[in-house]
C-alpha cells in the first residue's frame, strides 16, 4: 500500500526533471501509482471464491495525493476481461473520468492504461471499477486528497464494503427474476403465517392488494460486511484521550451502513470530500458511495487502570450483520447492536403511502433531505420493541400513542396535530438519539453559484418496479433516453423526486452540487445525494466542464438496470478516447438491454412441469410446459413473447404459440366455458393475448387463438404461506385448474406437491435456475 | 431375549449417534465473566450456548466460566462477545451500557473497569459546560447550581427515567438549601424567599417517588416557581422558557431548558418535541 507512492516517486524522478526543463507549467509534484489488476481467490465466509485484487489486495491500495499534485496512475489490466477505474468525486478532464464506453473505451485484457490529471481539490474520495459488476468483488479503494496543511490529528482511511459468495452476475440475474432466496436468507420473507403470528394479517393482505411483494430496505443478502477488507480488526496504536479522524468511504455495491461508536458521540466534519461545520451526532447512515469524515475520541481512563478499546460499529441498513473496528488497545467496549427491523410496521407504513396506481403519496408532508425517515417505524430503538400478538394493544409504538393523543385534541388545537404528523417520522424528535440528516450539513464557506448565469432547470422522477427489478428515471432507462444537453456557463438546477419504493443514492460525475437545505449561502457541497422514497431534493451546480458526465443511482444493480442519464455539454470537442462514438453508445446501452434467463422444472410423479424465461426491461419471452409420462396425460408447450407496458408494468400484451398433444378416448371432446369445442388431441396454433396483474398479484390472462378459441385464465404464483412454503393457484375457462405447494430447500431446489386437472396429483423435485 | 439384544444394540447405536452430535474439535478455556447471582448464571450460560458449537459453565463464587467450544466453527472471542452483548463484562469484551441496564436488578454486578470509563466518558461531555461555568460564574450567579440540578431533573424526565429523576431531585434539594441568599440581588432575594419553600416541597416529592406521573405533577409547579426566580435576575447562561399546551391533560405546562430545541419532559419519547419556546431569558 505504501510502496506504490514512494517507489513511484523515485521512479518518476527523472521524468520530473525532464518535465521541469520542458514545461514549467508542470512544476507541481507528480505522484505515480502502478495498479496491477488481477484475479484472486478470497475466503471471507469459509468458502474460497473468485475476486479481483489490485496489487494483491482488497480493498485496492489507498491512493494519497496532496492538492496541487499531478496524478499519474498506470492501470495494468492482468485480467482476462475488460476493466476501468472511476475516480469518484474528482474534478478532472472528462476523458479520465473512467466510465467505459462513455468517457473512454474499456481497458482491454493485458493492456495498460494511463490516467493523468491534476489534483485540484482536497478531501476524502474513493475509486472503483465502473465496468459491469467488478466493484462488488473487490475493486474499490480509498483516495485521500490532502490539503497542503492538514489538521494535526491521526487519520485512518476506511473503506466499507460487503461480500457475497454468489457470483454478482448471478445476484443480478436473481434480482431480475424476483427470486426471494435473499429474503429467505435474511429472514424477511414476510409470509402470511408470520403476519398472522405477529398480528399483521390485514397489513399483509392490504400490501398484496396494492400489488406489492415483501418489503425490504435492501435487495441482496451478503455473507460478510467489511471494514478495510476485514470483518473485525483493531487499531491498538491509539491511546486514551486521543482523537482520531476516520475518513470513511462506502465502497459497498448496494449496502447503506449505520455508523455508531461505543466511545460516545461522533463529530462529522466533512461529507463527500467537502468540509462541513462540525456537527455532533450519535449515529449516521452512510449512503452507497458517500464519504464522511468523522472525528471520534478514545475516552480517558483513570490513571493506573487498564486501557479499553472502543468499538466503531458498522451495521448494514437491513441490520442482518455488522463489521467492527476497535480503536485503542485493551478489553473491547462493545457498542449496542442495532435491533432487527420491524418489517410489518414498515409494510403498514408503505401501504398507507401507496396509491392503487402504484404512485406514492406523501400525504402533504413535503419530505426532503432524509429529515423524516419513514423507516423509523421499523426501528425498535426509537419506536419501541416489536408488538407481539397479545400485547399489541397495550404496547403500541410510542409515536402511535402520541398520534392518538393528538387526534383527541384535534378539535381544540388543529395546529398542534399537524405538528405531530410532522414528528411521526422524525427520529431526532422521537428519541434522544441524534441521527444525522442532510439539513444539518453546513458548509463553512460561501458556496453560492455565479450570479447572472442563465439557469437550466431539470426535473427527474425516480421510478422503479421492485417485482420486475426495473429501475429508471422518468420511467426511462439509460438506453431509452437522449443525452441531457447542458451549456458551459449556465447554472443547472435539478429537482429530484423519488416515486419508487427504495432509496437511491444519486451520483453526478465530475461535479459537486449544492444541496439546497436551508443553509442559504452555506449550502453543503456533495456529489451523491440519497433520496428516500417520497422525498424531493433540489440541487444546483455551475456547468464549468465539457464532455459527457454520467448521472446515476450508485446502487450497482440499479445502475446496471439502467437507472441513470448522461449529462452532455453542448459543443464539446470530440473525446480522443472514444474513436467510434456509435459503437461506444451501443455498448453502453447494452448494460440495461441485457436479457436475464431463468428456468424451472418440476420433476414430478405425474409428469414434468416447468417454464423458462428470458426477460429484459420491457420484453419477456417465456415458455411453459407440461409434459406427461404417457400420451393420455398429454404434452403441452406454450410460448409467449410480450412487452410490458406502463411504469408499473402490470400490462403485457403478447403473441403466443401453443402446441399440445394428447390422446383422448373415443368420443371424448372437451368444451370450454363458452361452449367452444376443443379436441386438444393435436394442436399447434398461434395466439394473441394480454396479461394484466390484478390486486393480490393475480395475473389475469386473456388469449385468443387463430382457430377462434378464447381462453381466460387467472393465476397467482408464489403466495408466501410461510418462510419457505409457496403456493400457486391457477384456473381457466378450459376448465383446467391447478394448485401447487412448494417447499424451498435451497437456492436451486425445492419439493412440490401439486394437483393438475390434466395430469392429476403429483409430487416432485423442483429445480430452478 | 433376542429382542432385548436388538433393543440394546439399538440403544447403543442411538447413544453413539447422540454422542456424535456433541461438540467436536473441542477447545476449553477458563475465563472470568462478571456476574452476581443465580440469574446471571442462567443468562451467561444461555448467551454462550449454541447447539453443538459452544457451551459454558459459570461459577458464581469464583466468577470463572469454563467455556467449551468447537474451535473450527467458533472462537473464544466470538463466544465472549455474545456473553458481553447479553450484558456481562468479561476478559475480552465489555457489555454495551443498555445491555447491562436491561439486566435484572440482582444481576447488576459492580462494573470495575467500565464504571471508571463511563465516569470519565460522561465527565467531559456533561460537565464540560457546567464545570467551566461553575468555576467562573459561581460567584456571579449563586443560583447556577440550583438551575443545573433542576436541568438534571428535567433531563431525567425527558428520558422518562423515574429513578434518575428521584436521585437528581435529591441533589436539587441540597442545592436549594445551599443557596447563599445574601449573594442574591435584592429583587431576586425577595422572590427567592417567597418560593423557596415551594421549590423545596416539590423537589422533595420528586425525590420521594419513582413514579414519573407523580414526579411530573410536581415538576410543573416546580418549573413555574423556578421561572419566577430566574426571570427576576440575570442568569449567567441563556434560559429558554418552554411550553407544551397538551401537558396535564390539556391544561398545558411549562419548563426551563438550557437548549432552544424542544425536549419535552412531560411526555418523554411519546411526544418528545411537542411544545415551543415562549420566552428566552438572557
Amino acid at each position: 500500500m505504501h510502496f506504490g507512492k514512494t517507489a513511484g516517486i523515485k521512479a518518476i524522478f527523472p521524468v520530473i526533471i525532464f518535465l521541469l526543463f520542458s514545461e514549467t507549467i508542470f512544476a507541481q509534484k507528480i505522484v505515480r501509482y502502478d495498479l496491477y489488476v488481477k484475479d484472486t481467490t478470497v475466503n471471507f465466509s469459509g468458502k474460497p471464491k473468485r475476486a479481483i485484487a489490485v496489487n494483491g489486495q482488497i480493498p485496492m491500495p489507498t491512493l494519497t495525493f496532496t492538492e496541487g499534485d499531478t496524478a499519474e496512475i498506470y492501470v495494468h489490466n492482468e485480467l482476462n476481461e475488460e476493466t476501468s477505474l472511476h475516480w469518484h468525486g474528482l474534478f478532472l478532464p472528462n476523458k479520465y473520468d473512467g466510465v467505459p464506453n462513455l468517457t473512454q473505451m474499456p481497458i482491454k485484457p493485458h493492456t495498460t492504461h494511463l490516467y493523468r490529471f491534476a489534483i485540484i481539490q482536497n478531501g476524502t474520495h474513493w475509486y472503483h471499477s465502473h465496468t459491469e459488476l467488478q466493484e462488488q468483488i473487490g475493486m474499490y479503494g480509498s483516495m485521500i486528497l490532502n490539503k497542503n496543511k492538514e489538521p494535526d490529528i491521526p487519520t485512518v482511511p476506511i473503506v466499507l464494503s460487503e461480500w457475497t459468495d454468489l457470483n454478482p452476475k448471478n445476484v443480478h440475474r436473481m434480482l431480475h427474476n424476483a427470486s426471494d432466496w435473499f429474503a429467505i436468507q435474511k429472514g424477511t420473507t414476510q409470509s402470511y403465517s408470520e403476519a398472522i403470528q405477529q398480528g399483521y394479517f390485514k397489513t399483509k393482505v392490504a400490501n398484496e392488494f396494492k400489488r406489492m411483494t415483501a418489503m425490504d430496505v435492501s435487495d441482496v443478502y451478503y455473507n460478510k460486511f467489511l471494514i478495510n477488507g476485514k470483518n473485525e480488526s483493531q487499531l491498538p496504536q491509539f491511546k486514551p484521550g486521543q482523537k482520531v479522524r476516520l475518513r470513511i468511504s462506502n465502497g459497498g455495491a448496494s449496502t447503506y451502513f449505520w455508523l455508531t461508536y461505543a466511545g460516545g458521540k461522533m463529530t462529522v466534519v466533512a461529507n463527500d470530500g467537502n468540509d462541513v461545520e462540525p456537527v455532533e451526532v450519535d449515529r449516521l447512515i452512510i449512503a452507497v458511495s458517500e464519504t464522511y469524515d468523522v472525528i471520534v475520541s478514545i475516552p480517558q481512563i483513570n490513571p493506573g487502570s487498564a486501557p479499553v478499546s472502543y468499538e466503531f460499529l458498522v451495521t448494514s441498513e437491513d441490520r442482518t450483520k455488522s463489521a467492527s473496528l476497535y480503536l485503542g488497545e485493551g478489553v473491547k467496549q462493545l457498542a449496542s447492536p442495532l435491533p432487527r427491523l420491524k418489517y410489518f410496521e414498515g409494510m403498514k407504513m408503505m401501504n398507507g403511502m401507496m396509491k392503487m396506481n402504484g404512485d406514492l403519496d406523501d400525504m402533504g408532508m413535503n419530505m426532503s433531505l432524509n429529515q423524516m425517515d419513514m423507516n423509523v417505524v421499523m426501528y425498535p430503538e426509537i419506536t419501541g420493541p416489536p408488538a407481539g400478538n397479545k400485547i399489541k394493544e397495550t404496547a403500541k409504538p410510542a409515536e402511535m400513542k402520541g398520534m392518538e393523543g393528538m387526534k383527541m385534541d384535534d378539535n381544540k388545537k388543529p395546529m398542534e396535530s399537524g405538528h405531530a404528523d410532522h414528528n411521526m417520522y422524525n427520529s431526532n424528535a422521537l428519541s434522544s438519539i441524534t441521527t444525522l440528516n442532510y439539513a444539518m450539513l453546513k458548509s463553512p464557506v460561501n458556496t453560492s453559484l455565479p450570479r447572472n448565469a442563465p439557469v437550466k432547470e431539470l426535473r427527474f422522477v425516480l421510478t422503479g418496479n421492485m417485482n420486475r427489478y426495473v429501475w429508471s428515471m422518468d420511467n426511462k432507462v439509460v438506453s431509452e433516453r437522449d443525452k441531457i444537453l447542458i451549456k458551459k456557463g449556465e447554472n443547472v438546477r435539478m429537482v429530484i423526486y423519488n416515486n419508487s419504493m427504495m432509496r437511491h443514492p444519486m451520483h453526478l460525475h465530475g461535479h459537486d452540487f449544492r444541496v439546497l437545505n436551508g443553509q442559504g449561502i452555506n449550502a453543503p457541497l456533495k456529489n451523491i445525494i440519497d433520496v428516500m422514497p417520497m422525498e424531493t431534493d433540489t440541487l444546483e451546480f455551475a456547468a464549468t466542464e465539457s464532455g459527457d458526465w454520467f448521472f446515476h443511482c450508485h446502487i450497482l444493480y440499479h445502475m446496471m438496470s439502467g437507472m441513470g442519464a448522461v449529462f452532455s455539454y453542448e459543443n464539446s470537442p470530440a473525446n480522443p478516447e472514444i474513436p467510434n462514438p456509435r459503437l461506444a453508445q451501443r455498448r453502453l446501452f447494452a448494460d440495461d438491454r441485457a436479457f436475464h434467463f431463468m428456468a424451472e422444472n418440476d420433476f414430478a410423479t405425474n409428469g414434468n412441469d416447468g417454464e423458462a424465461m428470458l426477460q429484459n426491461t420491457r420484453w419477456s419471452i417465456g415458455t411453459e410446459w407440461r409434459l406427461g409420462y404417457n400420451d393420455h396425460h398429454g404434452y403441452e408447450v406454450e410460448t409467449h413473447v410480450g412487452r410490458y407496458l406502463g411504469k408499473m408494468q402490470w400490462l403485457m400484451p403478447f403473441i403466443g404459440f401453443d402446441w399440445r398433444y394428447r390422446k383422448m378416448d373415443m368420443d371424448e371432446v372437451e368444451t370450454n366455458l363458452f361452449g367452444q369445442r376443443n379436441t386438444k388431441d393435436k394442436r399447434s396454433i398461434l395466439s394473441a393475448g394480454v396479461n394484466y396483474t390484478l390486486p393480490m398479484l393475480v395475473t389475469a390472462q386473456a388469449e385468443i387463438f387463430t382457430d377462434g378459441i378464447v381462453r381466460f385464465q387467472l393465476e397467482r404464483m408464489d403466495i408466501p404461506v410461510s418462510k419457505r412454503l409457496r403456493m400457486n393457484l391457477m384456473v381457466n375457462t378450459d376448465k383446467e385448474y391447478m394448485a401447487a405447494i412448494k417447499y424451498i430447500f435451497t437456492r436451486n431446489a425445492g419439493v412440490t406437491a401439486h394437483y393438475d386437472s390434466d395430469m392429476g396429483f403429483g409430487v416432485g423435485l423442483t429445480l430452478n435456475y | 431375549m433376542k429382542s432385548i439384544k436388538i433393543l440394546m444394540a439399538a440403544v447403543l447405536l442411538l447413544s453413539s449417534i447422540l454422542l456424535k452430535a456433541e461438540i467436536k474439535n473441542i477447545s476449553t478455556d477458563n475465563v472470568k465473566i462478571a456476574g452476581s447471582c443465580a440469574l446471571c448464571k442462567e443468562g451467561i450460560e444461555t448467551a454462550a450456548f449454541e447447539k453443538n458449537i459452544s457451551k459454558a459453565s459459570w461459577d458464581k463464587d469464583t466468577k470463572m466460566a469454563q467455556v467449551t467450544y468447537d474451535n473450527k466453527k467458533t472462537s473464544i472471542d466470538a463466544v465472549l462477545k455474545k456473553v458481553a452483548l447479553a450484558g456481562y463484562d468479561n476478559d475480552r469484551y465489555l457489555a454495551p451500557d443498555d445491555a447491562y441496564g436491561k439486566l435484572e436488578d440482582c444481576c447488576k454486578y459492580e462494573r470495575a473497569v467500565k464504571k471508571d470509563a463511563v465516569a470519565q466518558k460522561k465527565m467531559p461531555e456533561h460537565q464540560h459546560g457546567a464545570m467551566a461555568s461553575t468555576d467562573k460564574d459561581a460567584a456571579a450567579d449563586p443560583l447556577k447550581p440550583v438551575l443545573d440540578a433542576y436541568y438534571a431533573v428535567k433531563d431525567a424526565l425527558v428520558n422518562s427515567d423515574g429513578n434518575a429523576a428521584s436521585t437528581n431531585a435529591t441533589s436539587l434539594v441540597k442545592a436549594i438549601k445551599a443557596v447563599k441568599m445574601d449573594q442574591l440581588a435584592s429583587e431576586q432575594h425577595m422572590i427567592w424567599m417567597k418560593v423557596m419553600k415551594d421549590l423545596d416541597f416539590d423537589a422533595d416529592h420528586i425525590a420521594e417517588t419513582k413514579d414519573t406521573g407523580h414526579q411530573r405533577d410536581h415538576f410543573s409547579s416546580l418549573s413555574d416557581n423556578m421561572y419566577k426566580v430566574i426571570k427576576s435576575g440575570k442568569p449567567s447562561e441563556t434560559v429558554y422558557y418552554q411550553h407544551c399546551p397538551m401537558a396535564k391533560e390539556g391544561k398545558g405546562a411549562n419548563w426551563l431548558s438550557q437548549i432552544p430545541a424542544i425536549k419535552n419532559p412531560y411526555y418523554g419519547a411519546q411526544m418528545l418535541n411537542c411544545g415551543k419556546t415562549t420566552e428566552t431569558i438572557k
